[in-house]
């Protein structure tokens, strides 16, 4: 595989973006290309471990950084993009806790030279960044603006960022860094779809907890949490909750039957990914930002609003 | 200190009877075996009825072990345990907390300090609910990591309650089996499958055939993603990732075993 080209970023798909959420995926690429970055995804990907394998050392590490190998390796690229949060934090903490202790470091290239895939030892010197941040600080605001041809007016849209985007800095480095977003009350998102045209609501849970990670062995606590995030939404006006994670997808879209049947209607409401307004708005039609792939049906309401 | 109860005159003026403990602020910190409430208390020969007839029994910790405190340092997630002071912002910032007032992080962390395993054992039907927002980490003080703290806790759980476990963590566990499985012989997730696997673990079958559930995959069969996952495969050359990590874990276990002497 050659070496990039200045406008071309190296992407980490993750297994959610490749299947269930190709929306995500698909409409992220589209985004992306049109505002002069191309998104090469790294062949041979493997899982970064989905926060299940935190407690087992070294392994946990292992998975992710392998990916940043294939990044450098094939396509020279320290650096690596991606679109699920949660494959966003598991890169950053393994980076970050290899950086910062030289036993970790030692306990992955150990991994890596039992595996024999690689010729060099793993050296900490790139960084995944999320493709909101990285749009926002790559290209930014005007870009946006620049490629909107049909303004999102009157579409009221609730930004949800979830959990892991912004937190905890010692790893994802908000409010530490420059240019990176705040932990507490992130902007990027209402920048983006301020920029759309589109109206941004407040409604109080912005950063909260989808409990994407207890979807499966607790639904208790997750339908819970997400039948208060999607009210609140929903009181305050949006017409559609925007997500940049494809786990809050799982929790709050693909669940969102479920957790009508068991809250009532006030839990009812579209879901849509942020890239696929973004899509909408450069002017790709609905059926190329794949809006029917949302079980929560985002298409009645655009519909009705006239996009 | 005796407590005995005084038995004076009962007066019974038809006054409401209080739920006990209801008055005591953060009720639910303190056990109910933890709280004396009597109508006429007599404390160490002392009448203190009244007002007064509330006794919280002070919590005393004589069979800590200290050498446990260096065994969940050892461990990555639970390595900076050494820096709590206690400050309890974490379970201030919790999630979980107000839906399971049991559910205590900064509770956790001091037990765990303590190597207190008789009052951890009493937790271990909350202690898995974390869903690992990193709200708490975010806002610690002192960077422990509370997050990563309730995997050492899990940690701690398997390992010196593994019957407990077994029935009353037993999903969480095999869901997490599931995934590891997953994650380690395939290299890559097939969602698709945890989730029908998940159900069928929890006994769930039924529900798949259910009209929400059929909805949802009926959706993903029409329109392609319900098969995207089988041309994605395995990554090239994952055999020699998978012996790798597979040698690394064994080589863990065995460490874990021989410090505990099992
Ligand atoms: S916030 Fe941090 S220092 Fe405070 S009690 Fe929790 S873990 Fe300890
Ligand atoms: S990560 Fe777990 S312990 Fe920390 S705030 Fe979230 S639910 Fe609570």
């Amino acid at each position: 595989m050659d070496k990039l080209k200045e406008n071309q970023a190296a992407y980490y798909p993750g297994c959610a973006l490749l299947t269930i959420d190709r929306a995500y995926n698909n409409s992220s690429k589209l985004v992306s290309k049109k505002m002069g970055i191309e998104l090469v995804e790294i062949p041979d990907y493997n899982c970064c471990g989905i926060g299940e394998m935190k407690s087992k050392g070294a392994a946990s590490m292992y998975l992710p950084l392998r990916n940043m190998m294939i990044a450098k390796n094939r396509l020279g690229s320290k650096n690596l993009v991606m679109a699920c949060s949660v494959c966003y934090h598991e890169f950053s903490r393994s980076i970050n806790r290899v950086k910062e202790n030289q036993n970790e470091l030692t306990a992955v290239n150990e991994i890596f030279k039992e595996a024999g895939e690689f010729k060099e030892e793993y050296i900490p010197d790139g960084e995944a960044r999320h493709i909101l941040e990285f749009l926002y600080n790559e290209k930014g605001v005007e870009e946006v603006k620049k490629n909107v041809v049909k303004p999102l007016k009157g579409l009221k849209v609730a930004p949800y960022y979830g959990c892991l985007y912004s937190r905890p800095s010692m790893y994802t480095f908000t409010d530490k860094k420059p240019k990176m977003d705040n932990s507490e009350r992130p902007r990027f998102m209402h920048e983006f779809l301020e920029a759309l045209g589109a109206e941004t609501v407040f409604y109080g849970n912005e950063v909260q907890c989808c409990g994407g990670r207890n979807v499966v062995q607790d639904e208790e606590t997750s339908f819970t949490l997400c039948s208060q995030t999607i009210s609140k939404a929903k009181k305050a006006g949006a017409d559609v909750i925007a997500l940049i994670c494809p786990k809050c997808a799982g929790a709050l879209d693909v669940n969102q039957p479920k957790i009508v049947e068991k809250f009532g209607k006030d839990s009812e409401l579209p879901i849509v990914y942020l890239t696929q307004l973004m899509a909408l708005a450069f002017g790709f039609s609905k059926k190329e930002a794949e809006f029917s792939d949302m079980i929560s049906e985002p298409l009645k309401v655009l519909n009705e609003k006239g996009f | 200190m005796a407590i005995e109860k005084h038995d004076k005159e009962n007066s019974g003026g038809g006054r409401p009877v209080a739920e006990k403990g209801e008055h005591i602020v953060a009720r639910h910190l303190i056990e109910d075996d933890n709280i004396k409430e009597e109508k006429n208390l007599v404390i160490d020969g002392v009448d203190v009825s009244g007002r007064w007839n509330t006794f919280i029994i002070s919590r005393v910790d004589s069979d800590f072990d200290r050498s446990f405190f260096e065994e969940i340092k050892k461990t990555v997630v639970g390595s900076r345990i050494n820096r709590c002071w206690q400050c309890g912002m974490c379970t201030a910032s919790c999630t979980v907390t107000p839906l399971y007032r049991r559910f205590n992080p900064r509770a956790f962390i001091y037990m765990m300090q303590l190597g207190n395993l008789r009052e951890l054992k009493k937790y271990i039907d909350v202690a898995w609910r974390c869903v690992g927002c990193y709200k708490c980490s975010q806002r610690c003080p002192k960077q422990v990591n509370p997050a990563e703290m309730m995997e050492a806790l899990a940690l701690v759980m398997k390992k010196y309650f593994s019957e407990e476990v077994k029935t009353k963590l037993k999903l969480d566990e095999e869901v997490k089996t599931i995934y590891e499985d997953m994650i380690i012989g395939h290299g890559r997730l097939d969602l698709a499958k945890l989730h029908t696997s998940a159900m069928q673990k929890s006994g769930r079958t039924k529900e798949m055939l259910g009209k929400i559930e059929r909805g949802a995959i009926f959706e993903m069969v029409k329109d392609g993603r319900a098969f995207s996952v089988l041309r994605l495969g395995k990554p090239h050359n994952w055999s020699s990732s998978k012996e790798a990590i597979e040698n690394y874990l064994h080589k863990l276990k065995t460490i874990e075993n021989s410090e505990a002497g099992v």
